[in-house]
């Protein structure tokens, strides 16, 4: 790596290139897979690279490789260099500065499991499934895994942060059938393994499985909807994208211009936090370098900010809120959440039923990457879950859509229950949600 | 690149703990993307992916070992790494590697990275601007041109060392118009495996056309309403709702797992007799075809269903051994980086006999889905769903007025039975599909179909 920063350095002072940065990210991840009650997959992967980007007649170039070998240096640079010789945009283009403060993280470290450990666990696991429930079947299998990655950024502007975060846990997706139909489920739990409940998991997703067996359709029509945290964590999760300053400031999202303004009801608050408990990779600096924080998004109804990197900020004449985001180390910079979440109201999830009365609980969404339009905020979303008759779930419905509008949601919400969760949370951005009820969605039956 | 005998060793060493079968894949990929936005190029990055996998089989049970050193040393302790997760034996083995050229079936003549970003730029401004200037309603554009060179070399222990080289280029256009307070997207991605040759035949300005076209309609449009109805969809992207509905319950990856409805279907009638489906990696130029696949197996045309029987299923080497079956030339992966499964190359429904007036004609009240977005399924239970980007009302066999926001949902084994009506154009259409060994170029096809009755996600 020190090599490969020096070679760097001659290329871009021989080419009078004064302002320039690397960002890596090196991941090593192993992963053991149990079916049928035997391990069938093993895998061991390592995985990064390195982004170099430069200014250039005021213009910012990038260039990637997976090869930390200092020979190929040189190239990385000439290649970022003629990329940014096409570029027109005139906004501005910033790199993070040395010397800034961040934030201490108070996180556990613990020592990642062996693959001995990793072995016994997801058979462990398996096992527990296969106990849990006398319908499980084929297909079910279980995963035990750990994760470790680096993130490091080194600039001409006195920046050298380098971050390490990890992760272990369990992934197990559960099979059930009755003889005449089947039904899945997956669960997700991470932390230090012993730590965590494995019959409890397993249980879970096989009693979730199970509950979602049999089902009826439902009638066509707009009904009160009840949205679970993981459904409402989805919803959020596909709309995120209208929270970022730079989607506003290209007029692709709906908030453009509405800092300070009512988006939602007074019932909804809206954090982003990057050191949530409950994610698993907290971080305390973004993708440019800059600290992250804990901020509200939308507070009583009110949107407090968008989500800003440098140069969206730069543009607003404000600071970054610390959301510079790449997806993935070859990719440019964007903005992103880190963990993005509902905070929890003061109902009961029985109140927020009863409150419902005659409507529908969503449980899960399916297929939301499909027939959602974020700029307008449209929806139409594959779903299942449980019609809610005298204020309490009964019969399970399935194949019928959830249709309406993002923004409209936010506005119509008109109960938050206290039980907030982030139920798939698995790398460096989340989402969360309390159980929330949406009054007059439309519902797509028979 | 790396040499047969430097596979050997490594192999080889992968063998050393007792496994049944060893392969090496090495990747070097380049990929070049050009951005615009705001009537501006914002963007231009590249990337190179390269590193390699060692697999190991013993069995049913697999091992896989990734790195990015593909020095002999550093495949020889990724190689090292994977037999040691195995277990312990001494098996010694013969490796004797015979190099194949399979040969290529998908002439480049503009290889991209032969091109200088300033054509390119040119490429994607006359479809940029085509589409900001298709209507006064546009009032914002994003358009990308990427393209990708893929290198691999796969080599194992029955004796195979072969090559392949993969370029493929895509340009994305997204438009966005507003009427009134109403603002919608309008999308086209058309890609091809070739080089920028692409554009000789596909007119850039045409494509950023044909997405502010979809912009400007939907944004005048109402919503579509709910309930179930007979549906017609259009050819091209309309193969979506094959694809989601049964061919992913075709791969191995779920049917020889429990997790597909189809499995121990093979003969029986699965769908309408009116249905033949076929997927067919050996396509010229085709977005999602392959000379060989991830794992060396030549590319095929399987024909799935034959007239409602199905017939084959699409297979991995692994899939293979678990279902006692031989591989389709399926097996993909994104990466180096991922394990390889079965997965989908151009998957169409065959033309049939049916007229397209007929197919509208017979339709009282329904929707005409005319261009489709992504869709998922749960293989399990097989319900699937996908977007409808442009919709129309049909009203006694006549296409009336568009109408927005509409996805299709459905349960695929009754739906296969529900394809009633099938047209005579084969239009294929072309994406991006992400199952669990990541995202891949595949296209879906079919000419315009009819199913009798499916829930319309309106409002």
């Amino acid at each position: 790596m020190e090599e490969f920063k020096k070679k760097i350095a001659e290329k871009c002072a021989e080419m009078g290139i004064s302002e320039y940065e690397i960002y890596y990210e090196i991941g090593e991840s192993a992963s053991v897979k149990v079916f049928q009650q035997e391990v069938n997959q093993f895998t061991s992967s390592v995985e990064g690279g390195v982004c170099f980007r430069c200014l250039m007649n005021g213009r910012m170039g990038y260039a990637s490789t997976e090869s930390l070998d200092p020979a190929l240096a040189p190239a990385l640079v000439e290649r970022a260099v003629d990329n940014a010789s096409v570029l027109e945009c005139d906004d501005p283009v910033l790199l993070g500065e040395g010397g800034q403060t961040y934030a201490p993280l108070e996180r556990q470290l613990y020592d990642l499991p062996d693959t001995q450990s990793l072995i016994a666990g997801a058979l462990a696991l398996q096992k527990a499934v296969y106990a849990a429930d006398s319908g499980v079947v084929d297909g079910t299998t279980s995963q035990c895994l750990r994760e470790k990655s680096e993130i490091g950024i080194w600039n001409s502007k006195g920046l050298d942060l380098r971050y390490v975060n990890q992760l272990a846990g369990y992934i197990v997706a559960a099979v059930v059938s009755d003889g005449a139909e089947k039904a899945n489920d997956a669960q997700i739990r991470l932390g230090q393994l012993d730590t965590i409940d494995v019959p409890a998991l397993a249980a879970k997703a096989a009693g979730e499985a199970r509950e979602k067996l049999g089902g009826q359709g439902v009638a066509t029509g707009a009904y009160p909807v009840v949205f679970s945290p993981k459904a409402m964590a989805e919803l959020l999760n596909t709309f995120s994208g209208v929270f970022s300053a730079e989607a506003a400031q290209k007029g692709l999202s709906a908030l453009t211009g509405k800092e300070g303004q009512t988006i939602g009801a007074s019932l909804l608050t809206i954090m982003d936090d990057p050191f949530h408990p409950d994610n698993p990779m907290p971080m305390p600096f973004d993708s440019e370098g800059s600290p992250t924080s804990r901020k509200a998004v939308v507070e009583g109804g009110v949107l407090k900010t968008l989500l800003h990197n440098l140069k969206t900020a730069r543009k607003a004449g404000i600071t970054t809120t610390g959301n510079a985001a790449k997806a993935g180390y070859k990719a440019s910079i964007g903005v992103r959440p880190f963990t993005m979440y509902i905070a929890a109201g003061d109902s009961t999830v029985d109140a927020v039923l009863r409150q419902a009365n005659q409507g529908i609980y969503i449980d899960a969404l399916h297929g939301t990457h499909a027939g959602t339009d974020t700029v307008s905020g449209d929806f139409s979303i594959q779903s299942t879950g449980y019609l809610i008759e005298n204020g309490e779930k009964t019969n399970r419905i399935k194949g019928f859509t959830v249709a309406g509008n993002f923004f409209e949601v936010l506005k119509n919400i008109t109960a938050v229950a206290d039980d907030v969760q982030l139920p798939m949370a698995l790398g460096k951005t989340a989402f969360g949600s309390p159980t929330v009820l949406v009054d007059g969605l439309s519902i797509a039956g028979e | 690149m790396i040499t047969k005998e430097v596979c050997c060793r490594v192999l080889g060493r992968a063998m050393a703990s007792g496994g049944d079968f060893a392969e090496l894949f090495a990747e070097r990929s380049a990929g070049h993307t050009i951005h615009m936005i705001d009537r501006k190029v914002d963007a231009a990055n590249d990337a190179i992916t390269a590193g390699a996998a060692v697999r190991v089989y013993k069995g049913l049970r697999s091992v896989m070992a990734t790195t990015v050193d593909t020095s002999e040393a550093g495949l020889l302790r990724c190689a090292q790494q994977a037999a040691d997760a195995l277990g312990q034996s001494d098996a010694p083995i013969d490796i004797v590697l015979k190099e194949r050229i399979f040969g290529d079936i998908h002439p480049v003549r503009i290889v991209p990275s032969s091109v200088s970003n300033g054509e390119k730029v040119e490429i994607l401004k006359d479809a940029y601007f085509a589409a900001m200037d298709y209507h006064e309603a546009v009032r914002q554009v994003s358009a990308s041109l990427g393209d990708t060179d893929r290198q691999i070399l796969i080599a194992n222990t029955e004796g195979l060392y072969t090559t392949d080289r993969q370029i493929r280029t895509r340009i994305a256009l997204s438009a966005v118009a507003q009427i009134g307070s109403e603002s919608q997207t309008g999308t086209f991605n058309p890609g091809s495996r070739m080089g920028l040759e692409m554009f000789e035949t596909v007119d850039p300005k045409s494509v950023g056309i044909r997405a502010a076209k979809q912009a400007v309609t939907m944004a005048g449009a109402g919503y579509c309403p709910a309930g179930v109805m007979p549906v017609a969809i259009a050819g091209g992207f309309g193969g979506v709702i094959f694809h989601e509905a049964c061919a992913h319950s075709l791969e191995a990856t779920f049917v020889a797992y429990g997790r597909s409805q189809f499995a121990g279907k093979l003969g029986q009638q699965i769908a309408n007799p009116k249905v033949t489906a076929i997927d067919d990696g050996t396509i010229p130029n085709g977005w999602g075809s392959v000379n060989i696949d991830d794992e060396g197996h030549p590319s095929q045309r399987n024909v799935l269903i034959e007239k409602g029987i199905l017939k084959s299923y699409m297979i991995d080497r692994m899939g293979g051994r678990r279902l006692g079956m031989t591989p389709t030339g399926n097996s993909r992966r994104q990466s180096y980086a991922y394990t390889p499964t079965s997965r989908m190359t151009n998957t169409f429904i065959a033309p049939g006999e049916d007229a397209d007036e007929d197919i509208i004609g017979s339709i009282d009240y329904g929707l005409y889905a005319k261009e489709m977005g992504g869709g998922s399924v749960n293989t399990v239970t097989g319900e699937f769903n996908f977007a409808v980007d442009e919709g129309y009302i049909i009203r006694n066999g006549k296409i009336c007025e568009p109408v927005r926001g509409a996805c299709l949902v459905g349960e695929g084994r009754k739906i296969l039975m529900d394809i009633d009506m099938v047209g005579k154009g084969l239009e294929m259409g072309q994406g991006m599909c992400g199952s669990s060994s990541g995202a891949i170029p595949t296209s879906v096809g079919q000419p315009l179909i009819r199913v009798s009755s499916i829930t319309v996600g309106g409002r």
